[in-house]
């Protein structure tokens, strides 16, 4: 079945579409949705190929479908490989551009690459705040 | 056609162990429209009668005083010694009045749809459940079961226990879906309460079975689970509320029974009188594959030279800038190449001598001061 019809199929009505404001944007809950518009570019489902980035607890989890797997398989379909924590924001932005260097959804680059770095901006732990300096009149009492 | 697709056939303990041809059905045309059409009215053959009472407002004699009351001349209840006397009644903008069009037992309750567009969208809803983006968009949980569609042993036909029941879909990984139906039963707002219908709840998978060994009683308890035979298969339970893509859990009689219930797109079927599956328009409906085909590139015409545009640039007026006047209007140049030759031959030439003026003529000054 091809894409451009599934996508069509999908297009008007599924269960992981929001619609919330009335004439605004449509958003996808979909997985593998990297911008989570919902779009036949970036559609999870109605793609042959899809990269979908999550954060989990061992780091961030890159999903891909397999090049030559049957369109009938699920789970077997699917390539799952992991950036550890602590690999540093270079290493695993390069990790998700590297999908596009080989070809594989080129045109989803800019996407993958932001929301890795999304995901890794959350993972940071927050500093401390310092504590705040009393100034002034404060200062002196007590 | 290279070779023909197949389908595993999973063993009761899960693993896949021989396999079947992707019956023919599983790769009809997928009509949208037809099935929420098609669905459309044949959920309104359920439906029971349901009309108000026939003398709803009609209990009393009332009539109208006609003109020269100051009132509306509608009918008003006659006699005294009570509130309702005097006021209005019968009318539809009246308290205690028949609504507007009472509704009778006798409306049109059932749509009659012609058996082959329902065939039709049984066939389009059941190529729709074989495809796991269309599954997983109705919502089913099947991001763990290894294949859509997915067909097990026959085994599970004489299957006697819920319990087995259960663990068949555990080790299926479609447990899932039964989870995911679970937590969703919820209270049915409305009178529906009270009518039997208390709670509403997800579907689940939709299991299809050949031969009746037991298999309807083990799974008929598991929430949201339905079972039907392959020769009764129904729109209903393939697309419920209109939308594609159920969950269907097949038996392996049941699948290898497809091609006869249904036919192929060549060979009728067995149990339908002379049906055979429609056909799709086109059939590679992948529009990037047919415009990159070699048949097409080779015909059209080549490329033209990229051509950029530079949306941010000063516009320049023609008037005063001469380039992009010569641009607009090539002929400019030659206009001013012209003019330039001309000055120039005129001074080659030298100047002509500006006229200097005489002094006027004797007849003339004559005429002028005549007397």
């Amino acid at each position: 079945m091809s894409d451009d019809l599934q996508w069509l199929l999908l297009r008007k009505n599924n269960s992981f579409i929001v619609k919330r404001a009335a004439e605004g944007p449509v958003f996808s809950r979909e997985a593998a949705n990297l911008t989570n518009i919902h779009s036949f570019k970036y559609s999870g489902l109605a793609n042959k190929k899809t990269i979908a980035i999550t954060p989990s607890a061992a780091g961030v989890q890159i999903v891909t479908r397999k090049k030559g797997a049957s369109p009938h398989t699920v789970k077997k379909a699917y390539a799952t490989s992991t950036i550890r924590n602590r690999s540093g924001s270079r290493r695993a932005v390069g990790v998700a551009a590297k999908l596009a260097k080989r070809g594989y959804r080129a045109d989803l680059r800019t996407a993958a690459v932001a929301r890795t770095s999304a995901i890794l901006a959350s993972q940071k732990e927050k500093k401390p705040a310092p504590p705040k300096k009393v100034r002034g009149k404060k200062a002196t009492q007590t | 056609m290279a070779s023909r697709p197949t389908v595993n056939v999973h063993s009761t303990a899960g693993e896949a162990s021989t396999s079947l041809p992707l019956p023919a059905v599983l790769t009809a045309p997928i009509r949208l429209d037809v099935v929420q059409q098609v669905h459309k009215s044949l959920a309104k053959n359920k439906r029971q009668a349901y009309a108000v009472s026939e003398k709803a407002g009609h209990q009393t004699s009332a009539e109208s005083w006609g003109t020269g009351r100051a009132v509306a001349r509608i009918p008003r209840v006659g006699g005294g010694g009570t509130h309702r006397s005097g006021q209005a009644a019968f009318g539809n903008m009246c308290r205690g009045g028949r609504m507007f069009a009472p509704t009778k037992t006798w409306r049109k309750w059932h749509v009659k749809v012609n058996q082959n567009q329902r065939r039709f969208a049984v066939v389009s809803a059941l190529a729709a459940s074989a495809l796991p983006s269309l599954v997983l968009a109705r919502g089913h949980r099947i991001e763990q079961i290894e294949e859509v569609p997915l067909v097990v042993d026959s085994a599970v036909e004489s299957f006697k226990k819920t319990k087995e029941a259960v663990a068949l879909l555990k080790t299926l990984n479609a447990h899932a879906d039964i989870a995911k139906v679970s937590n969703s039963r919820k209270l049915r707002a409305g009178k529906g309460k009270l009518r039997n219908r208390r709670h509403r709840q997800r579907r689940g998978p939709l299991v299809v079975y050949n031969e009746d060994n037991g298999i309807v009683k083990a799974f008929r308890n598991v929430p949201g689970v339905e079972i039907v035979n392959v020769r009764r298969l129904n729109l209903l339970q393939l697309a419920p509320g209109g939308h594609l893509g159920r969950f269907v859990i097949w038996t392996q009689g049941a699948f290898a029974l497809l091609d006869e219930v249904f036919g192929t797109f060549d060979t009728p079927s067995v149990y339908k009188k002379d049906y055979v599956l429609p056909t799709a328009k086109i059939t590679n409906p992948d529009v990037t594959r047919l415009i990159n085909s070699d048949e097409i590139q080779s015909v059209i015409r080549p490329a033209n030279a990229k051509h950029q545009k530079r949306p941010w640039t000063q516009h320049k007026n023609p008037l005063v800038n001469k380039g992009v006047l010569f641009r607009l209007n090539p002929y400019a140049k030659t206009l001013r190449r012209q003019e330039l030759l001309k000055q120039e031959r005129i001074k080659a030439k030298g100047a002509k001598k500006a006229k200097t003026p005489k002094a006027a003529g004797e007849a003339f000054l004559k005429t002028f001061f005549a007397p």
